[in-house]
Parts: structure tokens; C-alpha cells; sequence
């Protein structure tokens, strides 16, 4: 890859040939939450950039994976790696993030990522 | 949540930093140039993509890669809020190429006076006989 | 045309167009300033050249044909592309995944009672290491936003129904994960052989938009409309 000032190098000497999210793998600690767990999205302030959906903020899921380990994107995106997080997969009811969602369709669902920062016990 | 709140608020963010009014270069690039899909329909050309549209991919991945001059997020949101504002009704992906040139050219990373001219070269050299 | 062929040469296009020159000042002067290098552009041309959705279509068809292969698939996503010949660490230039489609495939599988379609509403991430380009609608605010606001009404658009019981679930890839969801192997298939299976396993299927019939071999051709207003009708 090209010459670089950005710590892109650093990404790579510790990626390549591993993979990224499989890179961090062992540095988040343990993990918070576990499959099955009901956690409730928190309403962090955005300070510029997030990958936290605005529609999710504050509605109560189920966890159904704990998918890996990667630092937060809100972290990543200023090249901030040094802690990363566990990232879980969480399950909504489509009518706890829309109340009008049509009740004809109740088993509807949703499913999207959280790193661990977004996610509480309700 | 409604959908409106939706949009503003994940369109929110790139567009309160980007710069949507027009630049004249690529006024001039989308009301002349012609479309690949009356380029392909002129010379019956069944290919749905131009051939640059790889090339146009490959660019975009190396600008949020190599030196993270433009990352994905970031393009990708000032893309749907310059489709949306400037270059609605531009198909894809000449819509995509101008929204990345805007983009380029309202961050600094190049500027309009050098791409006009570069674009001047590039012409000779693909049409010179 | 030469004399002598008893083929006519295959159309070309024979002009210049001016987004063609713009895509190729832009990366001239991008290349000029450091902000990557010709070679490798040309290595990321090459590899973006080689994805299409051929691999996802023969996974899900060998996942139909052998139980612990499905498991596998559901359970590694990544491991279980390696079987059709997908590399999502190190078959990217860089060794490590590409900035956008990252190395985390989730293979998500549909059952009876449960239905998938995938979407990112962010920045309309896709899985092109297995699935190849996105298509255009997948990346419009239009389907972003409202398929998960209104998973039934898209999928209606899209020609698909289901019964009210069935849950849909709507996967975002807001993060690392990219998704492609198998379908339920479709009546009428008996005997198939991998081939046969792999070729109605089609893009939308895929990403659920559609699912598999024995015949369809082809996405459908949707017409693109750019959005006039915003969509925030009510229902």
C-alpha cells in the first residue's frame, strides 16, 4: 500500500492476514452482556459522527449475538483504537421503534449492531 | 420517531458541513456530458455500466483507505444530500462521480481551476487521432 | 465492418463523454497528490472487476443441499465463503478487508416463519466481496430509509407478500457485519443438482427482496425514479 501518515500502517501491520473486526480479538475485556440479555439503546450525545441509529435510541431489544470485538466506530473514526469494545447484535420489536407500526404485523422485527457503550440494562 | 426527523437527522451531520451550492465545472460536466445510457442505447451497447464505473469504485475505496482522505460515511452521506439538492435527476453513476468531485473539491483535495484543466488534457489525449 | 467476418465487430461506444474524462482527471490529480497510488488503484480496479454474485448464490445452494454445511454457514460466515472461493481477509489488496465491506459475513437464514431483508440505512453498505456490486435502488435514501420503517410496503413494491404472521426482520449493517440471508429452499426443486439451485438463487434473493422459484433466473428490471418529495407519507 501507498506511503501513509494516517495510522493506516499501524492498522495494517496488525491486520493484514487477520482480518478486521478479528484483529481486536482479546482486547475488549469481558463482555458486559450475554445472548438473550434485554438491553436498552442509550441516548448518548453525538458528538460529530456516529454509527448509533437516531431510531433506535432509547428502545428495549434482545440480545441475539455477541458478534466481536472492534473499537467503537464513534473511537475509530478519529483513529482512536486503543480501547476497543464488545459489539452485540440486538433484536427490536418493529412496534417498540415505530409505536403506529400496524399491529396486524406484531412478529415483525428489527435487527441491527451496538458497540457495548450504546447498550444498558433497561 | 417520523420519517422527516429520520432523514435530517442522519443527513444532518455531513450536511451541516458541506457546501451544496453549485460548482460551476460540474454544471458545465452534467448539463454537456452525455450519459452512458444514451451513450450505450446511441451505439447499442448492452453493458449497463460504463467502463469507469469500476474505476469510479476502486477510487472511492482508496480515498477512505489509503490516506482516509474521504471515508465512507462521510462520502456517503454528502452523496445522498448532493443527490438529492444538486444533482437530482442525474442518473447513476454520473450522479455518484459528481457528488465525489464536489466533495473532493469542497474539502480541498483538489480544486476547481486544476481539474478544469486536467479534464482539457485528458480530452486531448483520448480524442487526438 | 472488414471483409471476410462473418461476425459484425461487437458495439462500441465511439465518443468521449465528459464524465468519462472527469472520472479520469479526478483520479489522475488524486494520484498526483499522494491521496493513493496508480498501482494500487489498479489493484483495487482488479479485484472490484472479479466480484459478482455468483459465490452467495453457490453458498446458499450447497447450504440447501448438506444440513452441516448450513450450519456452518449460519455459524462462520467468513469460513463457510471460503468454500465457494471467497477470501474476505485476504483476497482484497490490503490483507486485511476492504474499508467498507470490513471481514464479518452473517449468513442469515429465513425459515417458515421468519423472513430476512437487509438494508444500511447509514450508507447503504453491501457484501460485495461474495454478492459483487450493489444495485442502485439498494442505495437510494428511498430504500434506506423506509425499509425499515415499512419493511411490508417495500417488499410489496418489490412484488413480494407474506403472511401477516410471518416475521419479517430487517437486518441493518450499521457496523462490520455485512449480511446475506438464505431463503428457504423453494418447493418444486427436488433432485436439483448445485447448478440448477445456485442459478435461481438470484441478487435480490439475496438480500431478500425476493425469494427463490424454480424458472427465475433474473432479477427483476426495476425502473428507477429519482424522489420528487421526501417520503414521509402515513399509514
Amino acid at each position: 500500500m501507498s506511503k501513509i501518515e494516517h495510522d493506516r500502517t499501524h492498522h495494517a501491520a496488525k491486520a493484514t492476514g487477520i482480518g478486521d473486526p478479528q484483529c481486536f480479538h482479546g482486547e475488549a475485556g469481558p463482555a458486559k452482556f450475554k445472548v438473550g440479555d434485554e438491553v436498552r439503546v442509550r441516548n448518548l450525545p453525538d458528538l460529530f459522527y456516529t454509527r448509533c441509529q437516531v431510531y433506535t435510541r432509547g428502545a428495549v431489544g434482545r440480545v441475539t449475538e455477541v458478534v466481536y470485538e472492534s473499537p467503537a466506530a464513534e473511537d475509530e473514526s478519529w483513529d482512536n483504537t486503543d480501547q476497543p469494545e464488545w459489539f452485540y447484535s440486538v433484536v427490536f420489536r418493529q412496534k417498540e421503534l415505530w409505536p403506529d407500526y400496524p399491529d396486524l404485523y406484531e412478529n415483525d422485527t428489527l435487527e441491527t449492531e451496538f458497540s457495548e457503550r450504546w447498550l444498558e440494562a433497561p | 420517531m417520523s420519517d422527516m426527523q429520520m432523514s435530517n437527522v442522519i443527513d444532518g451531520q455531513a450536511a451541516a458541513r458541506l457546501d451544496t451550492a453549485p460548482i460551476s465545472l460540474l454544471e458545465k460536466v452534467r448539463s454537456e456530458g452525455r450519459v452512458w445510457t444514451d451513450l450505450a442505447e446511441e451505439y447499442g451497447v448492452t453493458n449497463p455500466d460504463p467502463p469507469w464505473k469500476i474505476t469510479l469504485e476502486a477510487t472511492c475505496d482508496l480515498l477512505a483507505e489509503a490516506e482516509c482522505a474521504l471515508p465512507a460515511l462521510e462520502r456517503r452521506w454528502e452523496e445522498d444530500e448532493l443527490s438529492e439538492e444538486r444533482y437530482a435527476g442525474v442518473p447513476f453513476p454520473e450522479r455518484q462521480l459528481l457528488a465525489l468531485a464536489h466533495s473532493m473539491i469542497r474539502r480541498g483535495l483538489v480544486n476547481e481551476g486544476e481539474l478544469a484543466k486536467r479534464m482539457q488534457q485528458v480530452h486531448e489525449r483520448l480524442t487526438q487521432v | 465492418m472488414a471483409e471476410g467476418h462473418t461476425h459484425p465487430a461487437a458495439p462500441m461506444v465511439d465518443e468521449v463523454s465528459d464524465f468519462e474524462v472527469l472520472e479520469m482527471a479526478v483520479r489522475e490529480l488524486a494520484i498526483e497528490k499522494g491521496l493513493f497510488s496508480a498501482d494500487d488503484h489498479r489493484r483495487w480496479t482488479e479485484y472490484v472487476h472479479t466480484l459478482g454474485p455468483l459465490p452467495a448464490a453457490r453458498l446458499v445452494a450447497k447450504a440447501w443441499l448438506d444440513a452441516e454445511f448450513k450450519k456452518l454457514a449460519v455459524r462462520d460466515g467468513v469460513k463457510a465463503s471460503l468454500e465457494v472461493g471467497v477470501d474476505w481477509i485476504n483476497g482484497p489488496p490490503t490483507g486485511f478487508g476492504t474499508p467498507s465491506d470490513y471481514c464479518n459475513l452473517r449468513v442469515l437464514e429465513d425459515t417458515p416463519t421468519v423472513k430476512h431483508v437487509v438494508v444500511c440505512t447509514l450508507c447503504s453498505c453491501y457484501p460485495r466481496p461474495i454478492l459483487g456490486q450493489s444495485p442502485e435502488w439498494y442505495r437510494t435514501p428511498n430504500y434506506r430509509r423506509r425499509l425499515v420503517r415499512w419493511p411490508r410496503q417495500v417488499l410489496a413494491e418489490f412484488g413480494l407478500q407474506l403472511d401477516p404472521g410471518v416475521e419479517i426482520r430487517v437486518a441493518d449493517s450499521n457496523q462490520k457485519t455485512r449480511y446475506i440471508v438464505l431463503p428457504v429452499r423453494p418447493d418444486g426443486t427436488e433432485g436439483w443438482s448445485e447448478d440448477q439451485l445456485a442459478e435461481i438463487v438470484t441478487r435480490d434473493c439475496l438480500i431478500g427482496v425476493a425469494v427463490p422459484k424454480p424458472g427465475i433466473t433474473a432479477n427483476a428490471t426495476r425502473p428507477v425514479h429519482p424522489a420528487v418529495h421526501p417520503v414521509h407519507h402515513e399509514h
